[in-house]
């Protein structure tokens, strides 16, 4: 049984090609796929950064195939990216123990664009979530994605991986709330425009902005920035008039010299009566006079000191990551370990059949011999069921646990010989027979035959 | 009993003070969260004290030092205790506890710890009534000295665009500065009943109302100029870091007027 990952994410291939290949519903494409013989069991990952395959498979080289003739037929659809090499060039593949390690990864959001994002666990669950409903998503990949999600919530719990922002926008409102107890009572001016600091705004809007001033040079741009954001629009003339009625400040305008500058905010400082006023300059040349974070109650940050911020706390997080790779790798050893144990079940079932054929034949024979009633034949019975258990508690029990070691192929093995587990002249030969997926995770699973009891 | 009560309070303020110091260190809310559990347990076990006290000597000796340091560091926990009800100063708790265990702490090591050293209680009401109000006033403004503390230490990061990340935070300024402000509304006006109650205890002992004793005259000028802070800070609209660095300066000099003076002397 091998666990194989084909896909691509913002590493391999870029976002045009990207949003070409996501995919809203993926269930009548898992159904597809594992309707064919060489996929066991499916799940498909689209996010804006990745787009995956996990398929359990007993027919590796056809696996592949078929996963690759999926995102080149299925996925790519009438329009071919830029050739068939071409988008073999984006996809990459991951096999058996990486691959596991890739499904680990993800979900603890080590293998993110930006790197301790919550966003992807809830992402991978809808992914579990529909493969599980289209029936795609058997005992194995069941097993695998919980196991990932386990070790997800552990990265999480156990380190800071998710905890400062990386982006300039988090950035800023991360500092406002530093500074305020909460935004509902709160009013914002923007001064100018630009994707980034619209980005801030939009980010503090989420936190409950009560009203929103824009100023610009040009009415109709104000206009346009005030009807997007709910806001009212003034000219850059009414400015300073503004200034104090704004708790946050947001500037991003071109001009060589400051617009604001230590007079403006003094004044706007005292109007307030000495309320904190946050300035997120984002102007270069720098709109607002440097000196003005010497005043009482102003607090100014410009797009470098926000851009160190973001720098600072992602290098935080990336030593943080080195401790996650090391939850994720032990998680990915205890699933490895399952899935190796899996290999013992046909040993395991196939030395009980020949032990449980050989009781009988012997029990048969000795009972004809003799002349028991009901209660003896029962309790005869019964102590023949009770001595083979005993014998085969130990030896059992053994070979599982061994199995979940990559050594314990050879106590496998070595059961195979000792038993002559392979003669198909000996008793319980039967159970020889290659066994379906779920009759194996059946076998996996403790039983009462294992106890050393009766 | 008392003073074993009293031992035992100063323990679980320590404990939760070391709670919220490593809890602070460590980023770790859950451990700020259970500093503030400890700090109920021991503000329930100081209660429980002061019942003590009640049943010892009717009524109970809060004259004594100790006894009004002790009084002093629970009423405080309780202060922050309800302020933590409206907003978010869990992380606060990493002072409140220090300073409580410091009260408690002293009133264990100082007060009587044998049933043949009895509590010495006043006869009159006043005395009471001015160790009440004026421990309730003191416990009101070290909330605001250290409300006031946090803040310039947060002020100071932010200008030096060393913001703090991570899970835990200390409280924002703006909480800081209203914890400053109410503090300071309750206990001003508990600071002046806690003088005049002090004067009235002072007529009944000495037939006027001003001795002219160096703790007198240090309280009044303490009360002075907390009435001019009081003064700076509401109708003259003081912004909030002027108001942080008066409640921390106004309380080491209220502290030196009440209490250190009357050690000195």
């Amino acid at each position: 049984m091998r666990v194989l990952v084909v896909g691509m994410n913002h590493r391999t291939a870029p976002l045009e090609v990207r949003e070409r290949f996501a995919v809203a519903d993926p269930a009548p494409h898992l159904a597809k796929l594992v309707a064919c013989e060489e996929i066991d069991e499916a799940l498909l990952l689209s996010t804006c950064n990745r787009v995956e395959v996990v398929a359990l498979t007993r027919h590796l080289e056809a696996a592949r195939h078929r996963l690759r003739a999926f995102f080149h037929r299925d996925l790519a659809g009438e329009t071919p990216v830029q050739g068939a090499a071409s988008l073999e060039n984006l996809l990459f593949e991951y096999l058996d123990g990486p691959a596991m390690r890739q499904v680990f990864r993800v979900a603890a959001s080590l293998d993110s664009m930006v790197v301790g994002e919550p966003q992807i666990l809830g992402q991978m669950k809808d992914a579990y979530r529909a493969a599980v409903e289209c029936g795609a998503c058997g005992a194995i990949l069941s097993r695998l994605f919980q196991c990932a999600f386990a070790a997800a919530k552990r990265v999480r719990r156990e380190t800071r991986i998710g905890e400062r922002p990386v982006s300039v926008a988090r950035v800023a409102v991360d500092l406002a709330k530093q500074i305020f107890e909460s935004f509902d009572d709160k009013t914002a001016l923007l001064v100018g425009a630009g994707e980034m600091i619209e980005t801030a705004l939009e980010a503090l809007r989420g936190e409950g902005l009560r009203s929103i001033l824009v100023a610009n040079r040009t009415q109709a741009h104000a206009e346009a920035l005030a009807q997007r954001f709910g806001a009212t629009a003034r000219g850059l003339g009414e400015l300073r008039e503004m200034l104090p009625h704004a708790d946050i400040v947001l500037t991003c305008t071109a001009g060589e010299t400051p617009i604001l500058g230590v007079a403006d905010f003094a004044e706007a400082i005292r109007a307030r009566h000495g309320r904190p006023l946050f300035v997120i300059d984002i102007g270069v040349p720098r709109n607002v006079d440097p000196g003005v974070n010497r005043l009482d109650s102003v607090y100014l940050y410009d797009i470098d000191d926000l851009a160190g911020v973001a720098a600072a706390n992602a290098d935080e997080r990336r030593r943080e990551t080195m401790l996650g790779e090391g939850i994720v790798l032990e998680e990915q050893q205890r699933f490895d370990g399952w899935l190796l144990a899996l290999q013992a079940v046909p040993t395991i079932r196939h030395l009980r059949a020949r032990a449980e054929a050989i009781r009988q034949a012997e029990l048969q024979r000795a009972l004809q011999r003799l002349s028991l009633g009901e209660n003896e034949r029962q309790a005869v019975e019964s102590l023949t069921r009770s001595i083979v258990n005993k014998l085969l508690h130990a030896p059992v029990s053994r070979l599982r646990a061994e199995a979940e070691r990559e050594e314990g192929l050879a106590y496998l093995e070595a059961a195979r010989v000792l038993f002559a587990l392979d003669d198909p002249e000996m008793p319980g030969a039967e159970a020889a027979e290659p066994a379906a997926l779920d009759d194996l995770l059946r076998g996996a699973l403790p039983d009462s035959e294992d106890s050393e009891g009766t | 009993m008392i003073v074993v009560l009293h031992q035992l309070t100063a323990a679980l303020y320590l404990a939760a003070g070391l709670l919220a110091g490593v809890g602070l260190a460590l980023a770790r809310p859950t451990l700020s969260r259970a500093a503030v559990a400890v700090l109920v347990a021991g503000a329930a076990l100081h209660g429980v004290a002061f019942v003590a006290f009640h049943l010892a000597a009717e009524p109970p000796p809060l004259t004594d030092l100790p006894a009004s340091v002790s009084l002093m560091a629970w009423l405080g926990v309780l202060f922050y205790l309800s302020l933590l009800v409206r907003s978010r100063l869990t992380a606060l708790v990493v002072g409140v506890a220090p300073m409580a265990f410091l009260g408690a702490f002293f009133a264990a090591l100082r007060l009587p710890h044998s049933e043949h050293e009895p509590f010495v209680g006043a006869a009159s009401s006043w005395p009471h009534a001015h160790v009440l109000l004026a421990s309730g006033g003191l416990a009101s403004l070290a909330i605001a000295f250290l409300a006031g503390v946090v803040f310039l230490a947060e002020d100071r990061r932010l200008k030096a665009k060393r913001p703090m990340s991570g899970r835990l935070r200390l409280p924002s300024l703006e909480a800081l500065d209203r914890v400053n402000a109410v503090a300071l509304v309750v206990g001003f006006p508990l600071l002046t009943l806690g003088v005049l109650t002090g004067m009235m205890w002072v007529e009944g002992t000495s037939g006027h109302f001003w001795t002219g004793a160096a703790h007198e005259t240090w309280s009044m000028v303490a009360w002075a100029v907390y009435g001019v802070l009081v003064a700076a800070r509401f109708p003259a609209h003081q912004g909030a870091r002027q108001a942080a660095i008066a409640a921390v300066a106004g309380f080491a000099f209220l502290l030196f007027a009440v209490i250190g003076v009357g050690l000195l002397t």
